[in-house]
């Protein structure tokens, strides 16, 4: 050994922790489990893997949790077997930790498992398999939107949105149409990716929905899409009955330089919302048009500091 | 009427049937930012995690990160 080893706490005692996990106590076994896990040492994966079959549920929900430090198939294949478990506080650390996957390969462990009959089992599968962004899992999402779930059919809009593939488009303009709003909205956030007119037509129709948090989701998105058509229909909102799907579109505007509109968001400067004024000066100092001067000067002592801040930037962008 | 002198209750308790101070948990100790909880040894000889310094901020991490659900955070009224 050098003396530079010897300055060093040697790790190497995995197998001396892991004894811990035969001992008659469950609190023991959870001690066990928890110094494994602070070890770091993927070497314990296959250890707190075992855990996860412990006969008490506290070690097998300790060990689900545990296994949030760590990667891989190895991993995966645990915490998808832990979701078959009887304690829903077990499956319910398994779920989380499964999202938690950074490694596409550990999708591997995962991607058998995307047809399960168990909604719960296929909805955690879903929520773990997407950001691993495997192209497998494609097939699986598109029949899960069929699922009677929302929660499964929402999970699966996400696993379709981070593919970002143009393919499945008609998919997620089907989504877009669903009749829970938390799918729709997710379908529609998921539409961003596309510079495709479908997409574009399918965000625009959306700013009729019935629900507020779906137009403010397609009001927000139709900034990332971009073309033509999506100024005009944005403007169209600007008198919609929520504020927040108001503020959207005005954020949208900003962004996509629309000058046309600037003259519509300046009179609603006098809303009493400080949210949206503030959104408002933002969007005027962005587009810069020198006849919105008048809207914006009679807030730059606004009782709202980010109102104030904003209009006096927004005032400085116009003099310049 | 007497006046009551020193604090009989705080708000971080711990049911020492459940808690695995014994085995060498320290998880509630470690994770409180303002460091109140110690592990004590009581009159049997097993040991438990209790509230020392009555300065609870009500952050949670303590009873969330209990790996056997023994701590309970009272929340007054007035933060509920």
């Amino acid at each position: 050994m050098t003396a530079v080893d010897q300055l060093f706490e040697d790790f190497d005692d995995i197998a001396d922790l892991a004894e811990g996990l035969d001992d008659p106590s469950p609190g023991a076994r959870i001690m066990a489990v928890i110094e494994l896990a602070d070890t770091a040492d993927p070497a314990a994966i296959p250890f707190i893997a075992r855990a996860i079959t412990d006969d008490d549920a506290g070690v097998r929900k300790q060990a689900a949790q545990a296994l949030t430090d760590f990667d891989g198939v190895e991993t995966a294949a645990a915490l998808v077997s832990a979701l078959d478990d009887d304690d829903p506080a077990v499956i319910d650390a398994a779920a989380r930790s499964l999202t938690e996957l950074k490694d596409p390969k550990s999708g591997g462990a995962i991607l058998p498992h995307l047809s399960a009959a168990n909604d719960v089992k296929l909805r955690a599968c879903l929520a773990g398999i997407k950001e691993l962004r495997r192209v497998e899992a494609m097939g699986p999402a598109i029949a899960a939107l069929q699922h009677v779930s929302a929660e499964v059919r929402e999970q699966a809009v996400g696993v379709i949105g981070w593919l970002q593939d143009e393919s499945a488009l008609p998919a997620l303009r089907d989504a877009a149409k669903d009749a829970d709003v938390k799918v729709r909205r997710t379908a529609l956030s998921a539409l961003g990716f596309s510079k495709s007119d479908h997409a574009e037509a399918t965000l625009v129709n959306a700013l009729a929905d019935p629900e507020w948090m779906v137009r403010e989701a397609a009001a927000e998105t139709l900034a990332k899409t971009g073309g033509a058509s999506c100024i005009a229909a944005l403007r169209g909102v600007l008198g919609d009955e929520y504020w927040q799907v108001r503020l959207k579109a005005v954020r949208s505007l900003g962004k996509l330089r629309a000058t046309e509109a600037a003259m519509e968001i300046g009179p609603m400067m006098d809303v009493p919302v400080p949210n949206l004024r503030k959104e408002c000066a933002a969007a005027l100092g962005e587009l810069a048009v020198p006849e919105t001067a008048q809207f914006l000067e009679k807030y730059a002592d606004d009782r709202d500091p980010d109102v104030r801040k904003n209009v006096r930037w927004a005032l400085e962008k116009l003099a310049a | 009427m007497p006046l009551a002198q020193t604090a009989t209750t705080v708000p971080v308790v711990v049911n020492d049937d459940l808690c695995i101070a014994d085995k060498g948990c320290t998880v509630c100790v470690d994770v409180c930012p303002l460091d109140v909880l110690r592990i004590v040894e009581k009159d049997n000889g097993k040991k438990t995690a209790y509230m020392k310094y009555d300065e609870c901020w009500y952050c949670m991490p303590c009873e969330a990160d209990c790996p056997t659900d023994a701590v309970t955070v009272n929340l007054p009224y007035l933060l509920k």
